[in-house]
């Protein structure tokens, strides 16, 4: 008779007693080994671009709060996105401070109010008489059912950038632009090439570009959600839009081509000058237009964008950042703190101008000197001066959850109004209302019921 | 000859133990849980509210789920045509003992298989970017009419899918189908050559019929396959929002990411997962009616 041992011992193959080994093993290993809980105040950012600046600030806190000590961690955006929501889920480890960008941030607000992952920061900014300091359009993206959960990085009011080079050269005088209908106008000879074929197009977009269709609605003064954030998709005056904007892109009156903001050959087009004109952001000047395309220096020149109606609004904003405390945060008062320090300081707001072009939304700096400076990219013209002029005018933004799904059915209707318009040759606007109009109420009737079956929503469609 | 010693009746429980565990753990239970949410609307699995049969009656009339589903038939029914005729040709090339390297191409074809999903979806997209994608840049080369700014990850994302994925499988199904082929008996294709067979009617008489189970097999497969498509699209289509215009590219599963992950809705995402569930043990139940359940 086999002895016990040898005989429990055969039951298995070596290999398979190996791998028993190596699994009970790696388990013991596993839970014995402690990871230490990460120290001081955990910062996550998504933007590589904000980075030299915060390691800088960072540091500059660190040694002046040597027991608040700040660890900052640059993540992908999706990333982030998806720590963030599995931590507001189910209670994952999160930074105590994140910045979170605008696109992003919706899927947080969707739940009941008190479940928002956010410290709700609302009465502190009031107490502290941040609301008043902060311009207030900014506070919008980060605003659901009447609170606030962040502060605002940023503005990002949009200007005109054009090619100088080009107009100067055709000897065009653009400082009587007003509206949309006058830069088309007084642009139009740029179009014609030596052939008499077109060469060149007047404005970036394509009826499928999101950014471009949200900023020119929102300059336009169409929204896509009211104040209660119940969704307007077919209100009037977005068939009016949508009908217009469907004449950039398509017909005899054709303005627009598409030019890809993020890409090699997007830059390679847009200096060659295959457009004109092209939507720009603070920080797409300071991140992507200044490093990225320097063969335009001294070619550009920048203007508020044109209005859609004489008197009507010159910017609109692209984009947003804010800085949010997780109301999992054992140090809620640190975060706070440090929030300020890095969102709030005079001198971080000239940094965040001078490294990434980018306004801040405190309106106490904007009366800085650095925003005069003449910046020889665009040909001498004061960049910072010219979008904080525009600051305090961009328009209000919704923080619905559902932002991306109405933009993305808004979208969808243009796309399908500037179809038709090419299939039934009616170029004119008016004519186009129509259609636009049908297509919105559709497009409506979807994001409605979508919404509706959301239980945790108060505000009910 | 005296038989060995019977096992005592818990030895085979021993061995199934850890398995069943396993299964009850990690497949049982989470399958009984998502019936039970399907019928709760959450956000998060920490919020929840039951709202009974409301999950399945808004699927009914969601048009984002009938696009995500009207997406991954077409994606399925595409992948088919295009997938199983190349992959069956190259794999009869690839068979021919006279075709010099035929190991070395095999390994060209099946090499894209061995590549992680996420880096061969960025490579897509890249081969398919405006003016500097290989098939824009390629085709403007060859055909100087060819518009290098051809929106194909905006415009033409099914198509733009259809390609990658045809890159991405048809190596792969080429190997089952290899395998088949050397499966075919050779007297039976000599006795037909003798008789006068010409090539043509060898392969439809002889060759198909025997490779017809494993043909089958793949079909499946890939059928199984293509309607849980996620991370090819995901990829791709990242930077047109997902689903790109008309959410054009949105398929089931990126549908019930979206809902389930992103949104925090596991209630309804369960719902899709449970309908999505339904389809693919209706088709199985199909091929195997089809097959007479004919083994391979």
């Amino acid at each position: 008779m086999r002895a016990p041992l040898a005989r429990l011992l055969g039951v298995l193959s070596p290999a398979a007693w190996l791998v028993v080994v190596l699994a009970i093993g790696s388990s013991i290993g596993v839970a014995l080994v402690r990871v230490p809980p990460p120290r001081g105040l955990q910062f996550w950012i998504f933007a590589i671009q904000h980075r030299p600046y915060y390691l800088r600030a960072v540091a500059a806190w660190n040694h002046r709060h040597p027991d608040e000590q700040v660890q900052l961690t640059l993540i992908n955006g999706n990333s982030l996105q998806q720590r963030m929501m599995s931590s507001f889920f189910s209670g994952t480890p999160i930074a105590d401070v994140l910045e979170v960008e605008r696109t992003i941030v919706g899927p947080a607000f969707a739940g009941p109010l008190d479940q928002v992952g956010f410290v709700d920061l609302t009465d502190r900014l009031r107490r502290q008489g941040l609301l008043e300091a902060v311009n207030a359009p900014s506070f919008s993206p980060w605003t659901s059912r009447g609170r606030i959960f962040g502060i605002p990085h940023d503005v990002h009011p949009v200007l005109l950038a054009y090619r100088a080079d080009l107009v100067a050269a055709a000897g065009i005088d653009v400082s009587h632009i007003a509206t949309w209908d006058d830069y088309f106008r007084v642009m139009a000879p740029l179009m014609q090439g030596r052939d008499g074929s077109v060469e060149r197009y007047l404005i970036n977009g394509w009826p499928s570009d999101l950014y471009t269709c949200e900023i020119l609605l929102l300059q336009a003064g169409g929204a896509l959600f009211d104040a209660r954030e119940r969704p307007t998709l077919n209100a009037p005056a977005n068939a009016r839009f949508i009908a217009r904007l469907a004449t950039w892109y398509t017909g005899p009156h054709r303005v627009a081509r598409s030019l890809d903001y993020f890409s090699a050959s997007g830059h390679q087009m847009l200096q060659s000058g295959l457009t004109v004109g092209l939507l720009v952001p603070d920080w797409y000047v300071g991140l992507i237009l200044k490093p990225e395309i320097p063969g335009l220096a001294g070619k550009l020149k920048l203007m508020p964008l044109p209005a859609w109606e004489p008197g009507g609004r010159r910017t609109s904003a692209w984009g947003g950042t804010m800085l949010a405390i997780a109301r999992s945060s054992p140090r809620p008062r640190a975060a706070w703190d440090f929030a300020q320090y890095l969102y709030l300081d005079p001198a971080g707001a000239i940094a965040l101008f001078r490294g990434d072009g980018i306004v801040t939304p405190v309106k106490s700096n904007w009366g800085n000197p650095a925003y005069d400076e003449p910046d020889p990219y665009f040909c001498g013209q004061p960049v910072g001066r010219l979008f904080v002029d525009e600051a305090s005018h961009v328009p209000l933004r919704t923080s619905s959850p559902y932002n991306q799904l109405a933009i993305s059915a808004f979208d969808n209707c243009l796309i399908d109004v500037t179809a038709y318009a090419a299939r039934t040759g009616r170029f004119d606007p008016g004519a186009l209302v129509p259609e636009a109009q049908r297509l919105l109420d559709a497009a409506q009737a979807e994001v409605r019921s979508q919404i509706g079956r959301n239980v945790f929503l108060s505000v009910q469609p | 000859m005296k038989s060995s010693r019977p096992h005592a009746a818990w030895v085979p429980w021993f061995f199934l133990g850890p398995f069943l565990l396993g299964f009850a753990i990690f497949v049982a239970w989470p399958l009984v849980r998502a019936v039970a949410l399907s019928l709760e609307q959450t956000y998060g699995p920490g919020v929840r509210v039951f709202i009974g049969l409301r999950n399945f009656e808004f699927l009914l009339r969601d048009p984002l789920f009938w696009t995500a589903f009207r997406n991954t038939v077409v994606f399925t029914l595409g992948s088919l045509l295009l997938q199983m005729p190349a992959a069956l040709g190259l794999a009869l090339l690839l068979n021919r003992p006279s075709l010099r390297g035929r190991h070395w191409f095999r390994l060209v074809f099946f090499s894209p298989a061995l590549i992680g999903m996420v880096f061969a979806a960025t490579l897509a997209t890249l081969v398919f970017e405006k003016q500097t994608g290989l098939i824009n840049y390629g085709l403007h080369a060859l055909c100087r009419r060819w518009d290098p700014d051809f929106p194909w990850l905006e415009d033409y994302l099914m198509t733009s899918l259809l390609l990658a994925a045809l890159w991405l499988y048809t190596g792969f199904n080429m190997v089952y189908f290899l395998a088949a082929l050397q499966n075919v008996p050779a007297d039976q294709l000599e006795a037909a050559s003798i008789d006068g067979a010409g090539r043509g009617r060898r392969f439809w008489h002889v060759t198909l019929p025997s490779i017809l189970p494993v043909g089958g097999f793949v079909v499946l497969l890939s059928v199984a396959g293509s309607f849980q498509i996620f991370v090819l699209p995901y990829v791709m289509f990242l930077r047109t929002g997902g689903g790109g215009p008309h959410d054009r590219g949105l398929t089931i599963l990126m549908y019930l990411y979206k809902t389930g992950f992103l949104a925090g809705d596991l209630g309804y995402a369960s719902a899709i997962g449970w309908v999505l569930t339904l389809l693919l043990v209706g088709l199985v139940l199909l091929h195997r009616r089809l097959t007479r359940g004919e083994e391979i």
